[in-house]
Parts: structure tokens; C-alpha cells; sequence
């Protein structure tokens, strides 16, 4: 607290610096959660820097090495037609984290920014998209995930579309409960009264407090895209192959006869499993240093 | 209470009718072409303008879309759902048969969720910070993580691999072979069931911290009641209302999950007919069931409330 208050005081720093002691107290009380974000980061480096750091190209079929095992040349193996597994695993990462980050943050906006108007108009209008939210949540995510995917025809923005729609009422919810408490308080009274607009009012006074609330959101959502994507490449209903991605790739497994190779099922699998726990956790200490109170409600 | 239940009935009426529309939107209108789904944007490109039109008209897609609506709610009332694209067989001989199998795995999911999750949090809360609260929270955390269809393919391939198992692929009721029948519903009742216990560990945990603080518990305490029955009686079945509507709101976990987990264990479920739909680009299956999977969700889900309702007075008279 004393922090902010010489702020105030001393010249306003830059958001680098602001960045930086953001960063700095989240190692000093969440170390746990900060060293998953490490791993996030790495992930993410890992996912940008595949064309780089990937042994070879991704969709190269090596028909001297096809289904072998892991080893000097193809450390995680190759599959059925001779492609190396640890390059497909690493732009798959591309692919799954493009998805889950433009679903995030499509999906979490549109909610949150609907979650505003309803919060701040209230009345008939919320009432109509208040049902509308609920029948939304009528249907499980990865259900309604896989119907609009498949109603709209595979590609990566129709996987991003799909997901963003599931996240859509999460938004809503949570941004719309944030604004009502906010619409009580005195500085927004305060605002009313020397005779802001409406614009004014929701983008100047309401908005910037609805701004740690969606970043909690959207962190503490990635892990739930990230599997939602992987299930619909598993089902078909992704983005279609050859485009590596890690649900494609175990769906791929599937079809090597009747026992699958186990590199092919082990190592997309791990890739998931940790991405999903790095950005769950990343997620939880984020949401603990932003907001305590919100511990278990998102 | 009956109030209540009449609301909350004519509220899941309203519900179904809302999902019904939605689905009809979504299925129909959205692609703007059903065929596109069907054939797929390629083969579209291959039909003629003839073709196109006469699929249309077999499948009843030219009528207005009011028209269509009507005529798939009365499909749905009249029980038998429309007909499947590529097989020949309706949507609700496909429920008939599948559905037993996967409302099995669900079932034994949910029961296998509650017998691990709850002593798991037990646990934990009453001995907060120490090791096993600690194991218990990582392996709650991992659960989640965990993609349920990826572990259900791991322990396929690791029985095959070490014991050269694998489940019978036909289905059979659990009335007459009901061996037969187990070893197709306890894999994926299983990595459903550890996936919602991971949920329903961490719910209860921290619910469960929370009523350990109440005044009630502490003069159940100082009046020498002892621990254990405490714990029973006093904190326990408070702790437990979250828990349960957290159980109802997992149903989505289960029924979805059980699509990519079926799948992977190859069970001949309701859920692999919804991967065959997808994967076959069957829009009048999909669009059924998508229906039957939210009705039944919600109807749960107002059980779930009823539940509650009952046991809670306090949500009742309000």
C-alpha cells in the first residue's frame, strides 16, 4: 500500500517500471504460481520460436523413418507417414495457444463489455440478456463448441469463434455483478451528478475498475480453451489437418492400427497437460495478488 | 416448496424451448447452408445447381425456416427425432441403444466423484497445511489439467501393452451380460469420476474451512461433543450444499467429457454416436442431440435445485 501512495507523491512511472514490481511481488508472495508463469513463458517462447528451434519441418514426411521410436535423430519419435513428433508437438503449441489466447480474449470482451451495458442499463434490456446468458449455459462448453465448429466448417477461426462463444457468458456474468456493486458507489454518483454522459460514465469511471476482474478472467480461462481446442482436434472437428495441433495429433494416433505407439500418445498429451497446468496456476496467483476476494468465485 | 417448484419447473420449460431455438440457429442458420456442412466446402463446389436443389427439397431445406422449426419440434414430440443422414437408423432408436451405456458412465462417474472427492477433503480441511493436504491439492490441481480423454487413451494403451487387454467393443446391456457390460463402462466412469472429484475435492475443502469457523460448530465443540461427531453431524452436511449444486454444474463436465472419452476407449456410448456425427458431418444427428444432451443437463440441473431446495430452507422461503 505504501507503495502506491509515494507514487502518487513522485513522478507517475512508466509501465514499464510499474510492469516490473508487478512482477516482483508476484515472486515474492506466490513463488509457486510465479515459476508456472516462467513455464507458461517458456511455452509460449517455445511456440513463437518453433520455426526456429524445431529439428524439422513439421509436415516433412521422412519415409525411411516411419512410426519409429524415439531416439538420437527424432527424440520423441516419428509417426505413421515418417513426421518428427517433437517438431509437430512444438508448433502445435503455435496453433493451440493462438487459439485459446484469440478465444480468451474475444469471448472474455464481448462478455464483459455486454456485462457492462447490462450492469449499467439494468432493466428490460438486462433482463432479455440475463435469459439469454442462461440459455447459453444451457449447453455444455465443449458441446456447443463442437456444434458451432461444426456448423460453421473447420479452420482456426472457426475454432477460435466456437470457443470465444462458450466463454461469452463467464464475462457477462462476472463483469455484470462487478458494475452493479460499482453503480452504488459515490464517485460514480458523484459523476452522475455534475451531468456526465452515459459514454462518459461507463468508459472513464466504471470501466478501469472492471479491468482486474477480466484479466483474472481471461488468465484463469486459458486452461479450459486450451482443453476445449485439444477435444475438438481429437474429434475431428478442429483445425483440420495437416496443421499440426496436439489434439490432431493424439485424434492421428488413433488411426496407426490396433495399438497405438506410445510416443505419439504420451508426448502431445504432456504437452497439454502441462501448458493447461502452468497457465491454471499462473491464473490462480494472478487472481490472488489482483483481487483476494475473488479466490473461488471465478 | 411447491412454489418453488413450479417456478423452477416453468423456468426449465422456458429453458428448453430457448436451447431449442438456439440449436435450430446454430445448426441451420449459422453455416447458412446445411449442405455445405454435409458435403463439405469442396464437395459443394462439385454439385450442380440441379443437385443443390433437389437435396434441398428431399431434406426439406427450402421450406421457410419457421416452417422447418415447426416441423423438428414435432418431430421431437412425436419421440422419434428425425432420421440420420448416413445410417439408417433414427435418432431415437440411436438414444435407445446408446444411451444406457454412457447415462451408466455417468452415473457411476458422479458416485465415484462424491466416495473420492469428499474424504479427500475431509481430510484436507481438517488437517490444513500439512503433507497429505498438500498431495491432496496437487493431485487436485493436476486432475484438472489432465485432458480426461488423454488419460482414458494412456490406460488403453498401457493394459494392452502390459496385459494385452482391451474392452470388448460390442455393447451389451448391463441385464444381460452384466460382466461384459462392466468392463465396458468402468474406464471411462472412472477418468470421468477422478476428473469431478478433483473439482469436488477443492470445493469441499474450502467450504468445508469455511462452516469449521461458524459459531455453530464451535458450541457444538464447547458443549463437549466430540470431534469426530462434530464433524458429522454439525459441519459436515453444511459443507455439502456447495458441493452438491458444484456436482450439478460437473454434469456438463460428464456429458460433454464423455464424447472425447468414449472415443477413446473406443465405448460403443451415446457419446461416440456424437463423434460419428461430428466427424461424418451428420447436421440432423448433431442437431438432436445437442438438443437431448442440453434438455438432459438442464433437467438435471433443476433436480440439482430441487435438492438443494429441499435440504436448504433458507433457498426455499426466499
Amino acid at each position: 500500500m505504501t507503495a502506491t501512495v509515494t507514487t502518487v507523491v513522485a513522478a507517475p512511472p512508466s509501465r514499464l517500471r510499474l510492469l516490473g514490481r508487478g512482477l516482483r511481488t508476484l515472486f515474492r508472495r506466490a513463488p509457486l504460481s510465479a515459476f508456472w508463469g516462467i513455464v507458461a513463458a517458456l511455452i509460449v517462447a517455445m511456440a513463437v520460436a518453433a520455426p526456429v528451434i524445431a529439428p524439422y519441418p513439421p509436415l516433412k514426411s521422412d519415409f525411411r523413418a516411419m512410426q519409429k521410436p524415439p531416439s538420437e535423430a527424432h527424440w520423441f519419435g516419428t509417426d505413421q507417414i515418417g513426421r518428427d513428433t517433437l517438431s509437430r508437438v512444438m508448433y502445435g503449441a503455435q496453433s493451440s495457444l493462438t487459439v485459446a489466447l484469440g478465444a480468451v480474449l474475444f469471448g472474455t470482451t464481448v462478455g464483459a463489455l455486454w456485462g457492462l451495458a447490462c450492469g449499467y442499463f439494468g432493466g428490460r434490456f438486462d433482463m432479455a440478456s440475463q435469459r439469454v446468458i442462461e440459455f447459453l449455459q444451457s449447453f455444455p462448453d465443449l458441446i456447443l463448441a463442437m456444434a458451432i465448429a461444426m456448423a460453421l466448417g473447420g479452420g482456426m477461426a472457426t475454432v477460435i469463434v466456437a470457443i470465444a462463444i462458450t466463454r461469452i457468458p463467464f464475462g457477462g456474468r462476472v463483469i455484470r455483478s462487478v458494475v452493479l456493486s460499482l453503480k452504488e458507489m459515490q464517485y460514480v454518483e458523484a459523476a452522475r451528478g455534475i451531468g456526465a454522459s452515459h459514454t462518459r460514465m461507463m468508459l472513464r469511471h466504471i470501466l478501469p475498475q472492471c479491468v482486474a476482474p477480466y484479466l483474472i478472467l481471461a488468465t484463469t480461462h486459458l486452461g479450459v480453451a486450451i482443453i476445449i481446442e485439444a477435444s475438438l482436434g481429437f474429434l475431428g472437428v478442429g483445425i483440420p489437418p495437416p496443421t499440426p495441433t496436439w489434439g490432431n495429433m493424439l485424434a492421428d494416433s488413433l488411426n496407426s492400427g490396433l495399438v497405438p505407439p506410445w510416443w505419439l500418445v504420451v508426448y502431445p498429451g504432456v504437452a497439454i497437460t502441462i501448458t493447461v497446468l502452468a497457465f491454471n496456476l499462473l491464473g490462480d496467483g494472478i487472481r490472488d495478488l489482483l483481487d483476494p476476494r475473488l479466490r473461488g468465485s471465478v | 416448496m411447491y412454489s418453488y417448484i413450479a417456478r423452477r419447473l416453468a423456468f426449465g420449460a422456458l429453458t428448453v424451448i430457448g436451447v431449442s431455438i438456439m440449436v435450430f440457429v446454430v445448426m441451420r442458420i449459422l453455416p447458412g447452408d446445411p449442405l455445405v456442412a454435409i458435403f463439405g466446402p469442396e464437395g459443394m463446389t462439385k454439385l450442380t445447381a440441379e443437385q443443390r436443389a433437389n437435396y434441398m427439397r428431399e431434406l426439406g431445406l427450402s421450406d421457410p425456416l419457421w416452417v422447418q422449426y415447426l416441423r423438428w419440434v414435432k418431430d421431437i414430440i412425436r419421440g422419434n427425432f428425425g432420421q440420420s443422414f448416413f445410417r439408417s437408423e433414427s435418432v431415437a432408436d440411436m438414444i435407445l441403444r446408446r444411451g444406457p451405456l454412457t447415462a451408466e458412465i455417468a452415473l457411476i462417474s458422479v458416485v465415484l466423484s462424491w466416495l473420492v472427492g469428499i474424504p479427500v477433503a475431509i481430510v484436507s480441511a481438517l488437517k490444513p497445511n500439512t503433507v497429505a493436504d498438500s498431495v491432496a491439492r496437487f493431485a487436485s490441481i493436476l486432475f484438472i489439467a489432465v485432458p480426461g480423454f488423454w488419460v482414458g487413451m494412456l490406460i488403453v494403451l498401457a493394459l494392452l501393452f502390459w496385459f494385452g487387454y482391451r474392452a470388448p467393443m460390442a455393447g451389451v446391456g448391463f441385464f444381460t451380460d452384466p460382466l461384459g457390460n462392466l468392463q465396458l463402462v468402468i474406464g471411462p466412469a472412472i477418468v470421468l469420476g477422478l476428473g469431478q472429484a478433483a473439482y469436488i475435492a477443492r470445493m469441499g475443502r474450502s467450504s468445508l474451512l469455511e462452516v469449521i469457523r461458524e459459531d455453530y460448530v464451535r458450541t457444538a465443540r464447547a458443549k463437549g461433543l466430540n470431534g469426530r461427531l462434530v464433524i458429522a453431524l454439525h459441519a459436515l452436511p453444511n459443507a455439502l450444499l456447495p458441493v452438491i449444486t458444484l456436482s450439478g454444474v460437473l454434469l456438463g463436465l460428464v456429458l460433454a467429457g464423455s464424447i472425447p472419452v468414449e472415443r477413446a476407449f473406443g465405448t460403443p456410448g451415446l457419446g461416440y454416436s456424437m463423434f460419428q456425427a461430428v466427424s461424418e458431418r451428420d447436421v440432423f444427428v448433431m442437431q438432436n442431440l445437442v438438443f437431448i444432451y442440453s434438455v438432459v443437463f438442464v433437467m438435471l440441473n433443476i433436480l440439482v435445485d430441487l435438492t438443494i431446495a429441499f435440504l436448504d430452507p433458507r433457498i426455499r422461503l426466499r
